[in-house]
């Protein structure tokens, strides 16, 4: 041992040392390189987990994209089907009415009858199965327009009773005076709705008084309106209420078998009450009744003097009623519309003046004379506004008749003024026939008569000539149109109606160019707004719709975009007299 | 073998025997690499045999009598270190019962590939504690040592006996009774 403290390590001691350093060392740079790597692979694995991610959401996209387009194209598949299979029930159907019209024996007109409902049925299942597809595609839409709860609910025990009196059984309606008189929504739907909740109660019981019920209550929107339809029916299990709403659902018991119907129609109803934004629901007690009810909120509408008749007033509901020997003053330059109305008003047995404009019509106007007057807006010389006007001031008004104006422009555009120069009806064309009539039945709502619907429609053979009219034409007019078109005219007349259309269309299509070569905005805006009313009327949508474009854009039309729509035109009038 | 255990071996030598002993003890010991240590590696534990096994001839003290010093030394290198452990212990049983499911935890976290002896513990009553100690090394003594001194160091006095048959190599079943 050394004797002296000696600081200094010896050279085997310093060399130890350092080697445990470097060792030290060396375990230090692998532990750091370890942790590297270790790290870079999770580097890795995070960026194959989010290509993984990316992938896999590609996959999901396109399945999505691959399914709505299956389901688009199931969708479409069953509206065109629904389409087809309507088309010729339609024509079924009308042949039907056609045959009952001049069917004298009881027991053929039994048969007839029979065969009617069952059409009808028919008729109202296609109309589920389109309604609900048109759901299922998300084309359903909702209007906003006027709707009388009273009427509606009216029409449809009105629509529903009469197949309910011969069985001794009653429906009533107790309507709120809580419930306003007009308000916003969807007058189809809705009714459509009350429609399928009375049609339940009916076939879920056999005996006692059902009961529609409507009141209204405070809401952010104006009013929650409340219906209520009641049976003493059977009832419904706890256990099934749940599935009640539900698509293709049916109850199933002894009153099944007469129970008709695809079971769409409460899923329809709600999705229908749901798309207005409101609720539906059921209250039942097994063996003592239901009790269906639904909720909507609707803004209140003010101004309750111009209304759509269609929704105040069923289109069947109208057929019970004549117009026999009404007088009616009818101002309409345009002489396609005139020869359709005052067809329309022949079948309907009503006396009708013709004035060829607004000046005219205040000419022959006198009181007394005139049971109701049908004003077209745009005329020359004088306009269906100014001309309702004058007329008003020109008596007393308790000799003024009720005043429908016929019009192709929007109906907000004209409502407005309509009511302040004091027409009861604005109606936009196209106009149907029925729906005409139940404007006109709506309007006069006085001293109606009620006969049985077959003295009333008086055209002789009417099959006949729906068998000879030329098919091809009508098939480029719009559905309804045509149909009435059919109906209303022998071939003849209808080919010469159709000539006489083009023939003065292609002169206001010149005149169209003309005013536009000028820069005459008003004088184009005039003449369009002149060939969109005869297009409507007749069906021709297509050309309406261009006159429309013209109309709206008299002032800043382009000269290419002019030559293009006087090109596809011209185009269309040769199509439709190609058909003729 | 943790490189620690080597390190403080030497330390506890060169502090009882001066550093030029520990550096001719080592010379003669044959060791693979001439005993430089660090306490971050790994060693194998037949190397540490050979080193008490030298320390122990030239001291004359036997192998297990040193092994049990050395775990008197480890411990207080381990309170010095690592006093956090003792912070929320009342005595020697609770560190005892803490070793494999707390101490043990923290060391797998910086040595993952760590071969830990177990300790199974049984408070067969408030101040009589039973531990079975099992190891793949050959280190009783040592482990008495720690237990010796972990009491210690709470200030208690304790009698630890050791099972008389062992179960298994490297497994004793220590009695640890506090007497005061």
């Amino acid at each position: 041992m050394p004797t002296v403290e000696d600081d200094r390590v010896s050279r085997r001691r310093y060399q130890r040392e350092q080697r445990a350093r470097a060792e030290a060392e060396e375990l230090l740079e692998n532990k750091s390189r370890e942790l590297f790597l270790a790290n870079q692979k999770l580097s890795e694995y995070s960026g194959h987990l989010e290509t993984a991610v990316l992938e896999r959401t590609t996959e999901l996209r396109q399945a999505l994209v691959q399914a709505e387009a299956a389901s688009a194209v199931r969708t479409r598949f069953v509206a065109t089907m629904s389409h087809e299979i309507r088309t010729p029930l339609g024509g079924m159907l009308g042949m039907i009415d056609l045959l009952e019209m001049d069917e004298d024996n009881p027991e053929k007109l039994e048969f007839l009858k029979n065969a009617r409902i069952s059409g009808q049925a028919l008729s109202r299942i296609v109309n589920d199965v389109l309604d609900f597809s048109k759901m299922e595609a998300g084309v359903f839409v909702f209007e906003d327009e006027g709707v009388d709860i009273r009427a509606l609910i009216g029409s449809v025990i009105a629509m529903a009773g009469a197949n309910l009196i011969s069985e001794g059984r009653m429906i009533e309606s107790k309507v709120d005076l809580s419930v306003p008189p007009l308000f916003f929504g969807d007058a189809t739907r809705i009714r459509q709705v009350i429609s399928n909740l009375v049609s339940n109660a009916v076939n879920y019981s056999t005996d006692g008084i059902i009961t529609v019920c409507a009141k209204s209550t405070p809401h952010a929107k104006g009013i929650l309106l409340r219906v209520e339809v009641q049976d003493f029916g059977i009832g419904i299990d706890k256990e099934q209420l749940g599935n009640l709403f539900k698509d293709f659902s049916q109850i199933s018991n002894s009153l099944t078998a007469a129970a008709r119907g695809t079971g769409l129609g409460l899923a329809i109803s709600k999705r229908i009450v749901e798309g207005c934004g409101g609720a539906i629901g059921v209250d039942s007690t097994p063996g003592f009744g239901s009790t269906f009810w639904f909720e909507i909120p609707a803004e209140v509408l003010a101004t309750p003097q111009i209304v759509e008749a269609e929704h105040t007033l069923d289109e069947e509901f109208a057929e019970t009623f004549s117009l026999k020997g009404t007088r009616v003053l009818l101002a309409e330059d345009n002489a396609i519309n005139q020869k359709l109305l005052l067809t329309y008003l022949d079948r309907m047995g009503v006396e009708a003046v013709l004035a060829e404009n607004g000046r005219i019509a205040v000419e022959k106007f006198e009181p007394g004379l005139f049971d109701l007057i049908l004003m077209d807006v745009a005329m020359p010389e004088m306009d269906g506004l100014e001309a309702t006007g004058l007329i008003r001031k020109s008596a007393d008004l308790k000799d003024i008749p009720p005043v429908i104006v016929l019009t192709a422009h929007v109906m907000d555009a004209i409502q407005e003024e309509a009511s302040v120069v004091g027409v009861d009806t604005v109606l936009c064309k196209p106009i149907p026939f029925r729906e005409l009539k139940a404007a006109m039945i709506k309007t006069l709502g006085r001293s109606l008569m009620f006969e049985p619907v077959h003295e009333e429609a008086s055209v002789p053979a009417v099959e006949t000539l729906v068998k000879a009219a030329p098919r091809n034409v009508t098939a480029l007019m719009s559905g309804p149109m045509a149909e009435d078109l059919l109906l209303m005219f022998s071939q003849e007349d209808l080919s010469q109606l159709v000539s006489k259309y083009v023939a003065d269309g292609q002169e206001t299509l010149t005149k169209i160019s003309e005013a536009h070569g000028l820069g005459q905005a008003a004088n184009l805006r005039e003449n369009a707004h002149y060939l969109k009313g005869s297009s409507l009327l007749m069906g021709f949508n297509r050309v309406a719709a261009l006159c429309t474009e013209v109309e709206d854009n008299a002032v800043d039309i382009s000269a290419s975009r002019m030559l293009g729509i006087g090109q596809e035109m011209s185009d269309l009038f040769s199509e439709i007299l190609d058909h003729v | 073998m943790k490189g620690t255990v080597f390190v403080e071996l030497l330390k506890m030598a060169e502090d009882a025997f001066g550093e030029d002993v520990v550096d001719s003890v080592l010379d003669k010991a044959d060791l693979e690499n001439d005993g430089a240590y660090t306490s971050v590696g790994n060693y194998s534990c037949a190397e540490l045999m050979k080193v008490v096994e030298a320390f122990s001839e030239h001291s004359g003290l036997s192998p297990e009598v040193l092994q049990r010093k050395f775990g008197n030394w480890m411990h207080e290198h381990f309170a010095q270190n690592f006093p956090e452990f003792y912070k929320d212990k009342d005595g020697s049983f609770d560190m005892l019962e803490a070793l494999d499911g707390e101490i043990h935890v923290e060391v797998r976290k910086l040595y993952p590939e760590a071969e830990l002896p177990r300790f199974t513990t049984n408070r067969k009553s408030d101040n009589h504690l039973e531990m079975v100690y099992s190891s793949p090394r050959p280190l009783v003594g040592f482990c008495h040592g720690l237990i010796e001194a972990c009491t210690a160091n709470f200030g208690e006095t304790a009698e630890i006996e050791r099972g008389e048959t062992e179960a298994e190599d490297n497994c004793t079943t220590f009695q640890i009774k506090v007497t005061s």
